[in-house]
């Protein structure tokens, strides 16, 4: 599979929240550096800025203060436009799938090749590929609601790979599932990583996960208290 | 994003609330149908007018009449005598004038009666002034015709136009003619003989030949209905130039001080039109709120899904929809159920005009709302021109588009990571 030099680094990145005119500070300065082919998860109790740091990353929220540098270009003056191009490189599974419900798996992992304007032939070839690469072959004309947590994970996970993203964002990718499917899903992320370099950072707070990555982060009231 | 794509996924978001889109789409094909029904009869009546007028009154003649000229009638005391032709004739810029009587009688040969319109008329002036409409088709028209000659119009003849036929050439039948004096009702019979069947005219109007009337010497009307009154009187100008009818219609209404009306096949059109042109936007009125009734339901609707969609969009912008796409995604949904509904509408009001004219009920209506007025009876067929449709649909499409665009610009503005956060 083709990787771009997948290179993201952060630099005293913060971001603040207004709640009822309060002002939440959800990340407080972090400074991160993510190379090439690194498998990593960031560990931290609920609410300690995990997601919001991996919005960030993924280009879907704007920091308030600092900067996230995506191979070498700063995003934070990029407009709408070159964002959504971004994203279409970035690789984002979410903690509780976010499929279309009224289409069908392939349908789902078509999405983002439709959006990036793949031809038809080519995109249902490479969906069902995909599909079958994260073992369901059988499932790929199932409506995503006729799936299982663990299917629809994997589901999810094929269609972050559709684009062919320079890395991938995972958002607790286990924390809907039964402990024998987190295991199934983390084996395959970790032979994407292997066998297709495919950068990773996934958020968690599930030590087990986090244990079979290359590298632990662990935040603590949006800062990174150990790496 | 290819278009057909955007169509399709706008599509399969419409599928998932079919009776909400199916109730929107209701609304904007009633104002639809509504406009295009109304289109269909304004031109369909404008045409016709024209037509009649065209056909049943030659252009270069006016008709000075002394009833009003709007549907129903209204009593004068001022009446025109028979020879106040003279009195025109004495005019400049006269050729010929021509009285006539008409009144209501019944007519009666065998077993059959019916209501008929009888005029008395001189025929050749009635004739030489409409050549095209005053034609027999059978039998001849006399120039010297007897007392009881009778001319006879088409539907007269073949009322119920199924061929059983009134009379025939030579063949007598009865006027029958009802007056009262005080309380007592006085039954008169006239028997007369077919000389001349006419071809069909198609309705008629000012006083010119008409399908429903029975015509008989201008001598014998006076002697039959006993009277020497007339409410109408045809003149045939010389010179018919804009400015001399007018010049000429001034001079009459002067020499009865002005208690007579002149008009023209202009004038009257010129009437009909402008009472149709302030009825067609009364009625564009109408339509229109309803239309803008549709448009908020359009409006409505999308607000709707775009709430309950919130996530999907941000699911769509995390795995890079431009703002552009969500955009036509969302305007694309309400052109679909706009264009589906004005089509239908368009399909709808193309029955509702043909259907209403197939049942004669609005045609019937005015038909006989005009017949025995001078206006003569006018039929009414709907008329649908390309530029109706393509406008009806113009206009229902610039709705869903106008009522569209503002639910389809707040979900193009979505932030991905607070549409997805939304529950």
């Amino acid at each position: 599979m083709e990787t771009l030099a997948a290179v993201i680094e952060t630099l005293n990145l913060k971001k603040t929240y207004m709640l009822d005119s309060l002002p939440i500070h959800a990340l407080r300065g972090i400074d991160l550096k993510v190379e090439k082919g690194d498998l990593i998860s960031i560990l931290g109790p609920s609410g300690c800025g995990k997601s919001t740091l991996l919005n960030m990353l993924g280009a879907l929220d704007k920091p308030t203060e600092g900067r996230v540098i995506i191979e070498g270009t700063d995003i934070s003056s990029f407009n709408s436009g070159q964002l959504s191009e971004l994203r279409r490189k970035i690789g984002f599974v979410f903690q509780f799938f976010n499929l279309i419900p009224r289409y069908t798996a392939k349908k789902n992992v078509e999405m983002p090749l439709i959006i990036a304007g793949m031809k038809k032939k080519q995109r249902s070839e490479k969906s069902e590929n995909l599909l079958v690469s994260v073992g369901l072959k059988d499932r790929i004309n199932h409506k995503a609601t006729a799936l299982s947590g663990g299917e629809r994970q994997r589901v999810a996970i094929a269609r972050a790979l559709a684009n062919n993203p320079s890395y991938l964002l995972m958002d607790e990718p286990t924390g809907n599932t039964d402990s024998k499917t987190s295991q199934e899903i983390v084996d395959l992320i970790k032979t994407l990583n292997r066998e297709d370099e495919v950068t990773t950072i996934i958020v968690t707070h599930d030590r087990q996960v986090a244990k079979q990555t290359k590298r632990i982060l662990k935040m603590l009231d949006g800062q990174i208290v150990e790496s | 994003m290819e278009l057909a794509e955007i169509l399709s996924y706008a599509f399969s978001a419409i599928k998932l609330r079919k009776l909400r889109a199916g109730l929107t789409i209701l609304g904007i094909a009633i104002g639809i149908t509504a406009l295009v029904g109304l289109l269909a009869m304004t031109q369909g009546f404008q045409a016709s007018v024209q037509v009649q007028l065209q056909r049943g009154f030659a252009t270069d003649a006016v008709v000075v009449t002394t009833q009003n000229l709007g549907f129903g009638y209204q009593v004068k005391d001022f009446q025109m005598q028979i020879n106040d032709t003279a009195t025109i004739n004495s005019l400049d810029n006269i050729k010929q004038s021509v009285a006539i009587i008409q009144k209501g009688c019944y007519a009666k040969s065998g077993n059959l009666t019916e209501s008929v319109n009888v005029v008395g008329v001189d025929f050749s002036s009635y004739a030489s002034i409409y050549p095209n409409s005053f034609v027999a088709k059978g039998g001849s028209i006399p120039n010297g015709p007897q007392y009881a000659d009778a001319i006879i119009g088409v539907r007269v003849n073949d009322p119920w136009k199924n061929g059983t036929l009134f009379t025939g050439i030579d063949q007598e039948f009865d006027i029958l003619y009802t007056t009262r004096i005080g309380f007592q009702f006085i039954n008169q019979t006239l028997t007369a003989k077919t000389v001349a069947l006419l071809g069909e005219i198609g309705g008629s109007t000012l006083g010119g030949p008409s399908d429903y009337s029975v015509y008989i010497p201008l001598s014998t009307a006076e002697d039959f209905f006993a009277t020497n009154q007339t409410s109408t009187i045809i003149v045939q100008l010389q010179k018919s130039d804009q400015n001399s009818i007018e010049q000429t219609s001034k001079a009459i209404e002067t020499a009865f001080n002005n208690e007579v009306l002149v008009v023209s096949s202009a004038s009257i059109f010129n009437t009909i039109d402008s009472v149709m042109v302030r009825v067609q936007m009364l009625m564009t009125g109408v339509i229109a709120i309803s239309l803008l009734v549709a448009g908020v339901g359009i409006m409505n609707i999308m607000i709707i899904s775009l709430m309950e969609r919130t996530k999907e969009i941000g699911i769509m912008k995390a795995i890079g929809m431009k703002d552009g796409t969500v955009l036509s995604v969302f305007l694309s949904e309400s052109i679909i159920m706009g264009l589906i509904g004005t089509l239908s509408g368009i399909g709808f009001g193309y029955l509702l005009a043909f259907g209403i004219n197939q049942l004669d009920l609005l045609g019937g209506m005015i038909n006989s709302a005009t017949e025995g007025t001078i206006m003569g009876g006018i039929p009414l067929y709907p008329i649908l021109t390309p530029t109706n449709l393509l406008s009806a649909l113009g206009f229902g499409l610039a709705v869903s588009i106008f009522f569209g665009i503002y639910p389809a610009w707040r979900a193009s503005r979505l932030q991905p990571v607070d549409a997805l956060r939304y529950e």
